[in-house]
């Protein structure tokens, strides 16, 4: 590994170490998010529905950075508190990610044959007991390969947290080329790191989905 | 919540904004011909006989697509700072590399659906290779990725938000300009949020009509 690299590495694996953990959380958060959004549009809530159509079309339509910048900038201005570019990160993050991973989930749900929800309720299943332990398991283990595809582009937009001054990889390993001036063995560096984690995640996204898969 | 809203020193912004606005259409534009034309080249050559091309193919869209869009910026900007490539095109070609990995995934699955038999007939027709791809697979595997095409194109319009990181000055970039002269700092974000969305809903919108148009010639055409 060139030396530049090496000196700077405990700074950058730093940094890898935040990227890392803003993208756990934001993966929990959006899935537990869209799900919460899929299952309201899949049971057609009243006025809930509209709302959660509403939301996922506005947040298809706009980009990350944006959403970022009203997160950090435009609603601590708007509501009057205060908060820190980690945390706005977090709740950019999840507030995006989960408008598509709602539409995921949501398509997954749908593929599930309504026969199978009519025989859970004719076993004395509740409404709800058969959407928790019949439909989603079913739906989710079918979208594994989708939500795993959401994870690695989570994973790449972290880098975008760097812009409002998050100290994750991308953000960190700047910082290095500033002192040290070596922009090309860097970026390489920093590029192949994040292409070797997406692939090993999706790769763990097809063996779930080898393991798990229903037909 | 003592915050009142303003939209008064937007409109008083609105020629930065427009400016910025058309930044973002003449990025994406440019971005978008030249992500088409890398996705046309390396989705076929996925499909190509030659095992070398299609591992090359399968190299360059798994090494483009998992590497940020920021570091592909960058890449072009800072990296190969030395070549001054101006900030706008480090933007058109960190972009286009990019999403022309996604675009050669959907070229490459839009050719896979049209039935082997079409090119075979048109080989046999006495067509050429390459007027056989122009003239029979591509019309065909253009209307069935149309779609997915749509939502590419989409995420390329959003993606091309940050060359503002670059300095190119876009929408975004000039957003960020103005809230710092105004303090209107959700507002401003909200109207460019909401242009934004028509923009990628316009451009959505026409496409899908489009293809709902053409199939229905097609069908039109079938069923004559």
């Amino acid at each position: 590994m060139p030396e530049v690299i090496l000196k700077n590495l405990p700074f950058m694996l730093q940094g890898l170490a935040t990227s890392l953990q803003i993208s756990a959380m934001v993966a929990l958060g959006g899935t537990l998010l869209g799900l919460i959004v899929a299952v309201i549009l899949y049971s057609r809530v009243p006025v809930l529905s509209v709302v959660s159509r509403v939301y996922i079309e506005f947040i298809r339509g706009t980009p990350l950075l944006v959403v970022l910048f009203i997160a950090f900038f435009g609603l601590p201005a708007l509501f009057g508190y205060q908060t820190t570019a980690y945390k706005a990160t977090v709740v950019a993050f999840i507030l995006f990610i989960g408008a598509y991973l709602a539409e995921d989930i949501r398509s997954g749900l749908m593929t599930v044959k309504p026969t199978l929800t009519q025989a859970a309720l004719a076993t004395g299943l509740t409404q709800g007991q058969a959407l928790r332990f019949v439909v989603v398991p079913l739906a989710v283990r079918r979208i594994i390969p989708t939500l795993f595809n959401q994870y690695v582009r989570l994973f790449k937009f972290t880098s975008v947290a760097s812009v409002i001054g998050v100290a994750e990889f991308t953000g960190n390993a700047m910082l290095v080329n500033a002192r040290e001036f070596q922009p090309v063995t860097i970026l390489a560096f920093v590029a192949l790191t994040y292409l070797v984690i997406c692939l090993i995640l999706s790769g763990i996204g097809r063996w779930l989905y080898a393991r798990l898969a229903v037909s | 919540m003592n915050y009142t809203l303003q939209f008064g020193p937007i409109w008083d912004n609105r020629a930065l904004i427009l400016d910025g606005f058309v930044t973002t259409i003449l990025l994406s534009a440019a971005a978008l011909v030249l992500a088409i034309v890398i996705g046309t080249l390396v989705g076929t050559a996925a499909t190509a006989q030659a095992r070398s091309l299609r591992v090359l193919s399968i190299a360059y869209v798994e090494s483009m697509r998992n590497i940020p869009l920021l570091i592909h910026m960058y890449f072009w900007y800072n990296g190969l700072s030395f070549l001054k490539i101006p900030a706008f095109w480090c933007g058109v070609l960190g972009l286009a590399l990019y999403s022309g990995a996604y675009v050669a995934e959907i070229v490459r699955s839009g050719i896979g659906s049209v039935p082997r038999g079409q090119r075979q007939a048109a080989l046999a027709s006495g067509l050429t290779n390459a007027q056989a791809m122009l003239f029979v697979v591509y019309p065909q595997a253009l209307r069935a990725i149309i779609p997915s095409l749509a939502s590419v194109f989409s995420q390329l319009i959003k993606d091309s938000s940050l060359a503002s990181v670059i300095a190119v000055a876009d929408i975004t970039y000039q957003a960020s300009a103005i809230e710092g002269q105004t303090f209107r700092t959700f507002e401003i974000y909200i109207t460019v949020c909401l242009l934004y969305l028509a923009l990628v809903t316009v451009v959505s919108q026409t496409l899908t009509i489009l293809s709902g148009t053409r199939d229905g010639l097609a069908r039109r055409v079938a069923d004559a």
